[in-house]
């Protein structure tokens, strides 16, 4: 399908929604600022719908799908270990001790992100057929 | 004999007189005296001998009769010219220094967007030129639309303070938590649209020069999914990216959030120090390069059935390097602008962080080509312009804390990570990155705000003190190991928060929009489907190699 008209009206609506959100933050305290973020959000919700429709008119897209729940497995231990490195600086006082964590948290962040979720992208990629 | 003793003692005591007088009289002078102010006479004798305005119309040829007592505003023409007066100017001089600076600074670094495109259009085939500039120039609008509308308020609405700029009041309100017992800063709230209390002359400085790094972000991740990304899809996500991902992490970073703060409520250094950006600017980037380069997949013909990869050849390497002169020159408003001036402060050390940029991206390009070419044979052409900006980008954020041989040793290691990464990129997790970004920028950016931990030599002193804790950055080799861990839990949180977020928001995007271009589209090329014009129409395309044609037939099936 590529660029089309569709797409075109469709970023207009997300970029609306978006602005008429940020007017409703930045005004949230006076009498308009609530209406406007929730009128924002509804605008923004609309755009995605949208973007969902007429994404199946793109055609066949050289992409097979992955592995789901690697996928969230991958992303969780990215985001467990700056959890480990976090909570690491409250439990722990001395910098030794800090530091082991902060690299503990690191090595499963890059578990996740660079054994995990690489794994689960590559199982059924279209390479492989 | 007693006679003697008396005579030795009282000359003894003379003479401890004589030295306690003789040390007064030579203390005296050293005691600080009450500076005199000068008096209205002498201003008034200054203003007197000020060259008049029938000598300024002979002209100055020499320059020493322009820019005088008679230049300074009165504020009350009856009193004339007072010390107040000569104060304020002092004062608005200062001021107008670190504005000039910061945003001649902000004007250079814009212009690396022109570099960004160059390299990574240089390094597409030709069949995707249009497509790829137009990516690289659109981001610039996306961004700064996100930033002004709410990014710039969540980065900065809370970062008042900088006595560089004027004292930034109107950024007065961050949004803090309690944990732990400490409180820390989670988000700005002040700056909306410029609107309000934000309409501000240091406001409006310190929003250029943050708005225009932030679109460096930005640009880094159309380079890793050029050639397949939709262009629909690639607008969204970089105003997502402007509005919120950018700016979260900023904040944390240099908008008073609790990265910074991680030296005074935990004693970890001086927090999480990154001078100019290689975490904030560099790494978000490359990041978010890696996780929407997993997400919309390898080229077709990439990758064999085996595993083993394919080289696809870039367009237009003269393209490359030019572009990689361009950010080499534009890095130079990068590093030294972060100082956010030139007058006090120890900003007179804008000289150092120049000179620092500048070996570094000679040691990376030096670290690439020589890899290069002792291991793999040849001296590589658009490796070796990664190693430039690999060297660039790790001296980002130590550039304002670390010595020049310092600087050469962290560009030369940068310029070797970078063949590393790419190669392990590619070959190991199946990464498909066209121009190297997640290398250049994830990678080396890391290192780079692991090496202000290791190298910071503890000789800048930025008013007294950075992140609001007294003393130098002092990194494990010259004696702090603290500041190390406040390196990591910064490398930490890039890893752990900005990539989990960055991959989650574009998994959402994947399911409501799709990242990803036909297979049609990606064999014709993206210029005339998604752009509706070639780059270059009036060049000869020669045919796919057969690999392509292939692997096409494959993705299709």
């Amino acid at each position: 399908m590529a660029a089309t008209t569709g797409q075109g009206r469709g970023f207009t609506t997300f970029l609306i929604g978006l602005l008429i959100t940020c007017v409703g933050i930045a005004y949230y305290s006076t009498g308009m600022g609530k209406p406007l973020l929730a009128l924002g959000l509804v605008i923004f919700a609309v755009s995605l719908f949208g973007f969902l429709k007429i994404k199946p008119l793109e055609g066949k897209t050289p992409m097979k799908p992955g592995a789901g729940a690697m996928k969230l497995i991958g992303a969780f231990l990215a985001a467990l270990g700056w959890v480990i490195t976090l909570y690491g600086m409250h439990v722990v006082d001395g910098t030794t001790g800090r530091l082991i964590l902060a690299l503990v948290g690191i090595a499963v962040s890059l578990t996740g992100m660079l054994y995990v979720l690489p794994a689960a992208f590559n199982k059924n990629a279209i390479w492989k057929a | 004999m007693k006679l003697m003793q008396r005579c030795c003692f009282l000359i003894l005591g003379l003479g401890l007189l004589v030295g306690v007088a003789a040390y007064g009289q030579a203390a005296a002078p050293a005691a600080p005296a009450a500076a005199a102010p000068p008096s209205a006479v002498e201003l008034k004798d200054t203003t007197a001998k000020a060259p008049s305005t029938a000598d300024l119309a002979k002209g100055d040829p020499a320059g020493t009769s322009t820019g005088t007592v008679s230049d300074v505003p009165v504020s009350d023409s009856k009193t004339g010219l007072t010390l107040g007066d000569v104060a304020s100017q002092v004062g608005q001089n200062k001021i107008g220094i670190n504005f000039t600076w910061t945003l001649v600074c902000g004007f250079l670094v814009m212009f690396m967007q022109a570099g960004f495109a160059m390299v990574e259009a240089g390094l597409c085939r030709v069949k995707n030129a249009n497509h790829t500039y137009m990516m690289n120039f659109f981001v610039y609008g996306c961004g700064l639309l996100a930033y002004w509308m709410i990014g710039f308020a969540i980065q900065m609405g809370g970062a008042a303070g900088n006595s560089n700029l004027g004292g930034l009041q109107p950024l007065n309100t961050e949004h803090p938590i309690s944990l732990f017992g400490k409180t820390w800063g989670i988000f700005g709230q002040n700056g909306m649209f410029l609107a309000g209390h934000t309409y501000d002359v240091g406001v409006m400085v310190i929003f250029l020069f943050q708005m225009v790094f932030m679109d460096t972000a930005l640009t880094i991740v159309t380079g890793a999914c050029a050639e397949r990304w939709k262009f629909l899809t690639f607008s969204v996500s970089s105003v997502l990216m402007g509005a919120f991902t950018y700016p979260i992490f900023a904040n944390w970073a240099w908008g008073a959030g609790w990265l910074s703060q991680l030296g005074s409520n935990l004693g970890l250094g001086h927090g999480y120090c990154d001078f100019a950006g290689s975490g904030v600017v560099h790494s978000v980037g490359g990041l978010t390069a890696l996780a929407v380069a997993l997400i919309v997949g390898p080229r077709i013909g990439k990758f064999n059935r085996d595993g083993s990869s394919n080289p696809i050849i870039g367009h237009d390497i003269s393209a490359v390097l030019i572009g990689c002169f361009i950010l080499a020159f534009g890095w130079f408003g990068f590093n030294p602008g972060s100082t956010l001036g030139a007058s006090a402060n120890g900003n007179l050390r804008i000289g150092s962080v120049a000179v620092d940029t500048m070996l570094a991206g000679c040691t990376g390009t030096f670290g690439a080509l020589l890899y290069m070419w002792a291991l793999k044979g040849k001296p590589d052409t658009s490796m070796s312009g990664n190693g430039l900006l690999a060297g660039l980008v790790a001296i980002t954020a130590p550039s304002g804390f670390v010595s020049p041989i310092n600087s050469c040793i962290i560009g030369l290691i940068a310029g070797v990570v970078v063949c590393w990464s790419v190669s392990f990129i590619e070959n190991v997790l199946k990464v498909d990155d066209p121009v190297g970004a997640i290398s250049v920028h994830g990678a080396c950016g890391l290192w780079g705000v692991l090496s202000v931990g290791l190298f910071a030599d503890g000789t800048s002193n930025y008013g007294g003190g950075w992140n609001g804790v007294n003393g130098s950055v002092t990194g494990l080799f010259y004696g702090d190991a603290s500041q190390l861990v406040a390196q990591l839990v910064g490398i930490s949180t890039l890893l752990g928060f900005v990539f989990t977020f960055s991959f989650v928001l574009n998994l959402g995007l994947e399911f409501f929009v799709g990242h990803r271009v036909s297979a049609e589209t990606e064999m014709a090329g993206l210029d005339i489907p998604e752009m509706g014009q070639l780059g270059y129409p009036e060049f000869v395309f020669h045919p796919e190699p057969e690999v392509m044609t292939h692997a096409h037939a494959m993705a299709v099936a």
